[in-house]
Formats: C-alpha cells, structure tokens, sequence
C-alpha cells in the first residue's frame, strides 16, 4: 500500500499532461470532424477532394507512424514542431478523420422530407445546414463521438514515445527506476480506466444538454 | 460555410505553426551567450537516466554536467526517450547532444558526430535464474539455433550478433532495459545481451535471472569486443564540439572524473582502456 502511495505523485503529474493532450486534441479533432464531414458533402469538386484525401490518407495509416512523421521526419524538411504540438497534431489528425465520417454519417441519415421542407420554406442552403440539418445531425453523432474521445484518450499513450512525458511515460520511467512491472501498469490501467469514466460522462452530459436544447427525446432524434 | 470553416482552421493551424517554429542549431556562441543547452538521454542505469526527483544522473549526465560546467552552461533541459530515438531526434534537432554513453560506431559515424571517448565497457548476458540453456557466450548462440536473443532496438549487440552470424528468428527486439528482466525471467528469450553493467544491475533486482557465468566475451575480427562510450553531436555542430571535447579532455585528467565512474560501477581498467583509444579509430572500424 505504502508502495502504491509513493508511485502516485509521480503518475498523476503524467496524468496531468495526459488530460491536457486528451482535451486539446479532442477539441482541435472535434473541429476537424466537421470540417471535413461536412467537406466531403460539398458540391465544390475541390474541397469535396481535399476532404476525401485527408479523411483516407489519416484513417488508412498508422497514428504511431503519423507522430514519428511529425516528430522525426518533419524537422529534416524545415519545420520543427515542438513534441507536444506534434503530438496534437497527429492525434486530433487522427481522431478528426474518424469523427468526419460519423458526422458526414449523421448528416445523411436526416431524412430527405427535412431537405424538401426547407426549399419549400425558401430557406437558403446555409441556413438549411446550420438551422434544421445539423441541430438533427448532432444529436445522431454524440453516442459514436463518446467513443471516439474514449478512443483519443487511450491513443494519447503513444505520446510518451515522442519525448512528452505523459502517464504513460511516467510509468515506464517509474518501472527504469524500480525495475516494478506488476504495480504501475496495474495502477496505470487504473488512472486510464477513472480519467476514460470521467470522459464519458462528460461526453453524455453533453449528449443530453444537446438533446434538449434541439428539443427531441433522448435516444429518439425523430418519431 | 465551407470557407468559414475552411479559414477557421487554416488560421488555426498558421498559428500553432508558427508559434513553435524552431531553427535551433548546437551553436557554440549561443549556447555559451545563454548558458542553456538541450540534452537527451535514454533511460538506462548507469549509462543516463532520470530519478524520481526528476534530475539527469549516470555516466554521460554526470560528466556532461561538469564539463558544461566548466562552459559556463548551466542551463540544461534534459529530454528522456527511447534509445533508438536518440539519434533520430538529434537529426531532426531536437536536442543539441546526447548524453547516454552511445558505442561509437561506423555506422554511427555516418549518421552523426561523437566526441572523444568518454567510458567503456564489457559484454553480458542476462539468463534465467540457474542458466537452464547453459549459455555463456556467443558462441553458444551459433551452435544451437533454437537459443533466442534479446536486444535493444538500436543497441550495438546486433551488430556483435551479426557478425557471429546469428538468423534472423533468433534476435529479439526490446523496447527497453526494463522489459528485459520480464523477457528473459518469462522464457520469451533465452538470454539478454547488454554490456556487462547493465546485465550486472538487472540481476542484482531480480531472483528470476542471473548473469551468465562464466562468461566468454563475444570476439569479432579477431579481438574481443568492448563497447565504448561518448557524447554524440549534429554532424553541422563542430565549433562546439571541439570546445566541449577541450573541456571533456581536461576534466578526464581529474580524479573527480574516475570517482564519477567508478561511482557507476566501471572499474579503473575500463576507464584506462576508454582513455586509450580515440573516436577517430572507432569510427574508421580500427579500435
């Protein structure tokens, strides 16, 4: 017990770098799922290609990979990203690809009927968007953006390999010094599995607020 | 709509781009002008490591602190990361040198810049407790191929692997010191290889493994191998290094520098033997 106490201080400094990481790259990634989701719906052929391109290129190769592009290879070309933006950047690149087709999946589901009303209200295509798709979409999209911010909070992990010393790297750091396997990982695990319960809770909360303020009930977006 | 988005994240992104841009280079007068300089270290005891009080201790920390010292830097930011990152992360600049008793080697040469030689050490094997394999050596490794080895990615005992012409299947990769007690204690690989030091400090932690005794150092073109270690530098940072190995080639004459490593565990032949060549020899294959 007594062991366990002294390992704590050093993990949840880690843990701290970790939440910080979890929260930018999920709100960087979170901007990145729209803009893209709702690129690869335009009629414009360009930004629909720039869209495609980004949501294939980060879904199809490996997030560790993306980070050691950023963080080895980008500097050798000119350009030198510090090690905690290089691993925003990969992470919400990452997360960004997945969450634009949840929202593009969202956006399509909204039932045609809702389209027709809208040109028959002589409501413009921007105002269609923002006022009657989108506030129906974003209630479709919450449940599989929890698990995508669970899934963000987990990847952050892979930071401690590109010199951040989040919880991760606290630990191996820990396990050098103590040569103690069993313990930290197991209260690693631990820390995760409380931070990705606070996550998610706070990923329904969110999920509710919205419900309400679109004004259907829960879990039923339309009757 | 699009473009709104568009020009959000388009700024955005200018913005963090180009509050971190860095075009840092191991420059000797702005090292020296603002007294602080960026080193990595890879987390192995004794050759560098963090403690639990967040400082850089063991054989290239402790020296580089002193001879940086002697600089008049005193400003060091100390970066911790895998071991074979280290060069990669020197290439790309993301810190001026590295202090973790690198083995200068050919290969290394090309890639990066070391200074004088600063330590050497001897071979080891980890095994399990009891040494059921009865390994003591290389050769060993030859003679049954179904005996695997572990090593660390980027480490040097491949290369003394290789040239005992070890396949493939037989080489393990290890993320890191660490995961070697668990590999070897487990049975995943019959034997670890590291220097002498690192094989010496693993068993003293743990009953499951031992080190192999006796034990036959492994000999590549004809003489037995010993490693031996400097501080490694960006190929395009030779003021500095020339005035850090000034520094380094004064300090080697105190006692001050043998009791730093004789504290990690050298002994005075090793310090003699790594006094006695130079990274000139290492480099061109003749040490």
């Amino acid at each position: 017990m007594e062991q366990l106490l002294n390992l704590l201080p050093p993990l949840l400094e880690g843990t701290w770098v970790t939440i910080q990481l979890a929260l930018a790259s999920t709100v960087l990634g979170g901007i990145l799922s729209f803009a893209a989701g709702i690129g690869k719906l335009s009629r414009n052929f360009f930004v629909r290609a720039i869209s495609v391109a980004y949501i294939e290129i980060f879904r199809g190769t490996s997030l560790l990979v993306q980070m050691f592009w950023l963080f080895f290879a980008l500097p050798l070309m000119g350009i030198s990203l510090s090690p905690v933006l290089a691993g925003i950047l990969a992470l919400s690149l990452n997360i960004g690809a997945y969450g634009a087709e949840v929202v593009r999946g969202a956006i399509n589901s909204v039932t045609q009927g809702q389209y027709e009303a809208a040109v028959a209200l002589n409501f413009s295509k921007r105002y269609t968007l923002w006022h009657v798709i989108l506030p129906q979409a974003l209630v479709e999209m919450m449940p599989p953006f929890g698990n995508l911010v669970v899934q963000n909070l987990k990847d952050t992990a892979l930071v401690s390999l590109i010199t951040l010393a989040d919880l991760t790297f606290r630990a191996q750091n820990l396990r050098n010094l103590t040569l103690d396997s069993v313990p930290i990982y197991s209260l690693t695990l631990v820390i995760y599995f409380v931070l990705a319960l606070i996550f998610m809770s706070g990923m329904r909360w969110l999920e509710r607020v919205i419900a309400f303020r679109v004004g259907v009930a829960q879990g039923r977006a339309r009757a | 709509m699009n473009r709104k988005i568009r020009n959000m994240i388009a700024s955005t992104l200018a913005l963090a781009l180009i509050g971190s841009l860095a075009f840092a280079q191991a420059d000797l007068t702005e090292i020296q002008e603002s007294g602080s300089i960026r080193i990595a270290t890879a987390n192995e005891i004794p050759y560098g490591w963090i403690d639990e009080n967040g400082d850089a201790r063991g054989i290239g920390p402790d020296v580089a602190e002193a001879v940086l010292a002697n600089m008049g830097v005193t400003d060091i930011d100390w970066t911790v990361t895998e071991f074979g990152s280290l060069i990669p992360g020197l290439i790309a600049d993301r810190f001026d040198m590295v202090a973790a008793s690198q083995a200068v080697l050919p290969a290394r040469c090309e890639q990066v810049d070391f200074s004088i030689i600063n330590s050497s050490y001897g071979e080891g094997l980890l095994v399990e407790a009891g040494n059921p394999q009865d390994i003591h050596g290389y050769e060993d490794f030859v003679d049954n191929s179904n005996l695997t080895m572990g090593i660390v990615s980027g480490a040097d005992q491949l290369d003394f692997a290789q040239a005992y012409g070890l396949r493939q299947n037989q080489i393990v990769s290890i993320p890191s010191n660490t995961d070697a007690l668990s590999a070897v204690a487990t049975g995943r690989v019959d034997a670890y290889a590291a220097t002498g030091l690192t094989v010496g400090r693993l068993a003293l932690n743990s009953e499951d493994v031992e080190a192999a005794e006796p034990f036959t150092d492994p000999v590549v073109d004809g003489e037995p191998v010993r490693s031996f270690g400097a501080f490694t530098l960006n190929a395009d940072s030779d003021e500095f290094r020339e005035a850090f190995n000034e520094e380094l080639g004064a300090f080697q004459e105190t006692q001050e520098y043998r009791d730093i490593l004789l504290s990690h565990g050298l002994t005075e032949q090793d310090i003699d033997a790594a006094l006695a060549v130079t990274t000139e020899e290492l480099c061109s294959g003749e040490g």
